[in-house]
């Protein structure tokens, strides 16, 4: 038997075996037995014609076979195998992979912004060689990647770790019911690619952090916003700012919206008009306060216009000004935006030098804490069991009305949370009570609140409704 | 994702600010774990192309193959190969397309007058006709 060493890439075909023992009267048939035993490493060995890939090299112990008989190469039965690549490059003395023309596919692809003056040919190969950085690929990030793809930014990189979610699709148009359960990053790649196969798409399947925020947004010279919380904000705020690239800034809840420019030609920066986040939980997310499914896709194209003004350089942009729109009067009002000389991290003197701990800066408690069950904590599979017994227990169901409407647990007694001080004096301090919401984290507060009037028995049922789905009851839908 | 131990790092931008304005070139060695590639030791090689070495490099399948040996005895993989640059982007060109496999990540220093600049790492698909950017992380010194 000749033993065959597998590389590291290739173990995945090979059920994991650094080295693979095969028989063969010569190396084309010991290669012929890998292959017969496990066919999927074949294409990453052989092309289509059925020869040896140019990358692959065979060597028999020591020996290169190409200066042997090649597959014809006797073996006795005690050879290694290694198989290696060849590999070479160079930077070929070239700087930047240039844009200099534009294909007839592309000239063609491109018409109706050839013919506007205010771009014509020049303007679209600033958008080819322009580079432009998406974080997150939801609600702001889908109609973004459409268009700037479109549109022909040549590079365009997305940062996003999210799967699709049946509840993304209301409204984050460039995933489609059959992504559900993929990466947000390959299902918006592939729609971008569809659109224009003639621009690269970075993907950075990462949480964007301090660790490597930097380094992944040196490279590109416009940044563009489409996050959903606190944290990530003041962070692409932050590292905008550090490394001096402008930040296309857009952010949506319920039925409003705003957008602007910062960081942009001495322009403010997010910091300059909000100093402090909020306190955690004071704003709630779209998962929590809900959205109206159009709204990001207004705002995430006054982003993408905004985008593209400024690689090609023309027009006004919204550099010192916070558009505000309200999707339900349908106006839009500016408010004027100045930078702060004293900002901490784009004034004069500035205090933040380099990134630092967002999470903390926002007063974000690890998730961790939510998901490990307290004192004050119960799970749902024994409320299930508490309701079946029929123990004497009140389950209090805080959420709103119209979420009431969606979806119930049974024998719940719907008190919103912020209607709950209202009805302390209807329950006994004495009574066995369990809180929940949709998730846990509103139920969490009523629990708080219920123990600093001095309930004893109160505990919060873990993961909300969404768990009393998944763990109990699947006919309840998820919202 | 790829994340470069410092000391592997160290080794790495050594190698490439020594062979400036020469390419430099070598082998990677780590572990691949579930949500990243971890590399633990870099092995610098010498670049073997005949000619201007300026803006080509060549690795010789030979060092290559005991790079492996080595990661095998040290219960090590070979993950990744990396060269560098002179005076131009970490960027993965034509050249290095061609000539590149689909089994390794492959990091590119860029080296302006002789001090590193910035590093990228790629992922080169089987046919060799594109690379897709993989995050690199390394521990600064």
């Amino acid at each position: 038997m000749a033993k065959i060493l597998i590389p590291t890439a290739l173990r995945q075909f090979t059920e994991q075996q650094d080295a693979v023992e095969v028989t063969g009267a010569t190396v084309g048939e010991a290669l012929a037995a890998l292959t017969a035993q496990y066919p999927n490493i074949k294409k990453n060995l052989f092309n289509e014609q059925g020869k040896l890939r140019s990358f692959v090299n065979v060597y028999v112990n020591d020996e290169d076979i190409r200066y042997m008989d090649k597959d014809a190469t006797e073996l006795e039965g005690n050879e290694t195998i290694s198989i290696v690549p060849s590999i070479a490059g160079g930077s070929t003395a070239v700087a930047e992979p240039q844009a200099a023309a534009l294909s007839n596919e592309e000239v063609a692809r491109y018409s109706r912004h050839l013919i506007l003056p205010e771009v014509g040919m020049e303007g679209q190969l600033k958008l080819k060689q322009a580079k432009v950085a998406l974080i997150g690929a939801g609600g702001l990030g889908a109609p973004l990647g459409l268009y700037l793809a479109a549109a022909g930014v040549g590079r365009i990189g997305i940062v996003d770790f999210d799967v699709v979610d049946a509840s993304n699709l209301q409204r984050q148009v460039i995933h489609g019911t059959r992504d559900l359960g993929r990466k947000k990053l390959d299902s918006a790649a592939d729609r971008m690619r569809d659109i224009n196969p003639n621009i690269a798409i970075d993907k950075f399947d990462t949480g964007l952090s301090s660790e490597n925020a930097l380094e992944i947004l040196r490279e590109y010279d416009v940044v563009v916003d489409g996050t959903d919380n606190f944290p990530t904000r003041y962070l692409v705020n932050d590292a905008c700012v550090l490394l001096k690239k402008p930040n296309v800034y857009g952010s949506i809840f319920r039925f409003e919206g705003q957008a602007t420019v910062f960081a942009y030609q001495d322009g403010p920066c997010y910091r300059c008009l909000y100093p402090e986040p909020p306190p955690p939980g004071l704003v709630p997310s779209c998962a929590e306060g809900g959205v109206l499914g159009i709204l990001p896709g207004l705002i995430g194209l006054v982003q993408a216009t905004e985008a593209v003004k400024i690689v090609l350089g023309i027009g006004e942009t919204l550099k010192n000004r916070l558009l505000l729109y309200d999707a339900l009067s349908m106006r839009f009002r500016e408010l004027r935006l100045r930078r702060d000389r004293d900002c901490p991290v784009c004034g004069e003197h500035p205090t933040v030098t380099r990134l630092i701990d967002y999470q903390e800066f926002c007063g974000v408690r690890p998730m961790a804490s939510e998901a490990v069950p307290t004192d004050g904590a119960i799970d749902v599979t024994e409320v299930k069991k508490k309701l079946d017994r029929g123990d004497d227990f009140v389950l209090i169901d805080v959420r709103e009305p119209h979420e009431y409407q969606i979806a119930r647990i049974p024998g719940a007694r719907l008190i919103p949370l912020g209607e709950l001080p209202k009805h302390l004096n209807e329950l006994d301090s004495d009574a066995d009570i369990v809180a929940h919401c949709k998730s846990g984290a509103r139920s969490q507060k009523a629990v708080d609140l219920l123990k600093q009037n001095g309930f004893r028995n109160v505990r919060n049922m873990t993961g909300g409704i969404l768990a009393w789905s998944d763990k109990v009851d699947p006919t309840v839908p998820k919202y | 994702m790829i994340e470069i131990e410092k000391h592997a790092w160290d080794s790495m931008v050594l190698h490439a600010e020594r062979t400036y304005p020469d390419e430099c070139c070598g082998a990677m060695l780590g572990r691949i774990q579930i949500d990243k590639k971890v590399v633990t030791a870099a092995v610098a090689m010498e670049n073997s192309y005949e000619g201007e070495k300026g803006a080509r490099y060549e690795l010789r399948p030979e060092d290559l193959l005991s790079a492996d040996k080595e990661a095998r005895a040290q219960g090590l993989d070979l993950i990744g190969i990396f060269h560098s640059h002179p005076n131009c982007e970490a960027y993965f060109s034509e050249t290095d397309l061609k000539n590149s496999c689909p089994w390794y990540s492959f990091v590119v220093l860029s080296v302006r007058d002789g001090k590193f600049d910035h590093a990228r790492s790629f992922l080169p698909d089987l046919d060799q006709t594109r690379a897709d950017r993989e995050e690199l992380i390394w521990q600064k010194s």
